[in-house]
């Protein structure tokens, strides 16, 4: 059967396995892999998917693989499509960790981390500043990041709080607009 | 080390996971490192260099290995579900809901502010993480050759980081 249980495991096992370096890597495979190969949705509910994967919290790959396992086939296309996108990871990083506790401290693996560390700042600046460009930032707006910036980085205020405060923030905003039209 | 901990902070994080892998390393750090002392500083910064170079997201790779080093594979299973369960419940929501609320200018209006705050959250990773990997000229140098690299070429950040760590190997 096409989209049986096993066939919607291992799809979605090559998608974990072959996610290496964020999520918006990965999409293209996953669409090419549900939408153009197996038809398993159309690509209209896989770009509705992927909207709601997106503006949910959590993993973009997690959430889509969930949305897109409930389409295939209900409660448990959703439980199989999670445990094959999840598995390759769970499995490397234990292996990782047995293997990072015995070896971290041996002087060459040290000194890989040496220079991993500077590259990975690297690695998070770039898509900063191409995101930073994109986000159409003004004078009466760049204080948003900015302060976040500092409050988390600086002052250590949890994150938690600033998604709170602006949640709160737009829902009055859109309150208070509500009530001056009507 | 209370299992229940554990489960409670990755379910806490993956709740408000917003904004994607770089936007809430911020949260995990304060959660792991400042608050319950799981990790170290230098420790946090090495798991999220593995977890470039390993396949998964960021926050599902620090819940299972945290679990993993404070209470074996139990200890990973637990908190890689907690950091899952509520995007699982919140998914299963949204797939029914969602399709409808996306069109509510509410709604929307939350998702564009919420773009603003992250960026600067991934902003506050910068540092945090900086923090932990400029220790002296060497890594400053890693740094800008990685940034130029990166930047102009486009390279696979897998091969970034296997190059950065050769080098770190020979002359760090």
């Amino acid at each position: 059967m096409r989209n049986s249980l096993l066939s919607i495991f291992f799809t979605f096992l090559k998608i974990g396995a072959f996610t290496i370096g964020g999520a918006y890597a990965m999409i293209p495979l996953i669409k090419r892999e549900v939408v153009d190969k197996r038809h398993w949705v159309t690509e209209d509910d896989f770009l509705d998917g992927l909207a709601a994967a997106q503006s949910c919290p959590g993993p973009i790959a997690v959430n889509i693989s969930i949305y897109l396992g409930l389409h295939i086939r209900k409660g448990w296309g959703m439980l199989v499509a999670l445990l094959g996108t999840m598995l390759p990871s769970i499995i490397t990083i234990i292996l990782v960790a047995e293997l990072f506790t015995r070896y971290a401290d041996l002087p060459l693996v040290s000194k890989a981390f040496h220079g991993l560390k500077p590259a990975l700042v690297a690695l998070i600046v770039v898509p900063l500043i191409e995101m930073t460009k994109n986000a159409k930032l003004n004078l009466s707006n760049f204080w948003v990041p900015l302060a976040a910036m500092v409050l988390v980085g600086l002052l250590g205020v949890s994150p938690i709080w600033l998604i709170l405060a602006t949640i709160v923030f737009c829902v009055g905003q859109s309150l208070w607009l509500k009530g001056r039209l009507s | 080390m209370s299992m229940l901990t554990m489960f409670a902070t990755f379910v806490k994080i993956g709740l408000f996971s917003f904004g994607g892998g770089y936007a809430i390393l911020a949260m995990i750090q304060q959660e792991v490192v400042t608050r319950h002392g799981w990790l170290t500083a230098s420790e946090f910064t090495d798991v999220v260099a593995i977890s470039q170079m390993t396949p998964g997201p960021i926050s599902i790779n620090a819940a299972t290995f945290i679990g993993y080093q404070q209470a074996g594979i139990w200890g990973s299973l637990v908190c890689t579900f907690g950091v899952i369960l509520p995007s699982l419940l919140l998914m299963l929501v949204i797939t029914l809901t969602y399709l409808k609320l996306r069109k509510l200018p509410w709604f929307k209006n939350i998702f564009q502010k919420l773009r603003w705050v992250t960026l600067g959250l991934i902003g506050a990773a910068v540092i945090l993480i900086g923090k932990g990997s400029f220790d002296g000229l060497f890594s400053v140098l890693v740094f800008l050759a990685s940034l130029a690299v990166y930047w102009r070429f486009k390279v696979n950040p897998i091969h970034l980081m296997l190059g950065a760590a050769v080098v770190g190997m020979i002359f760090g």
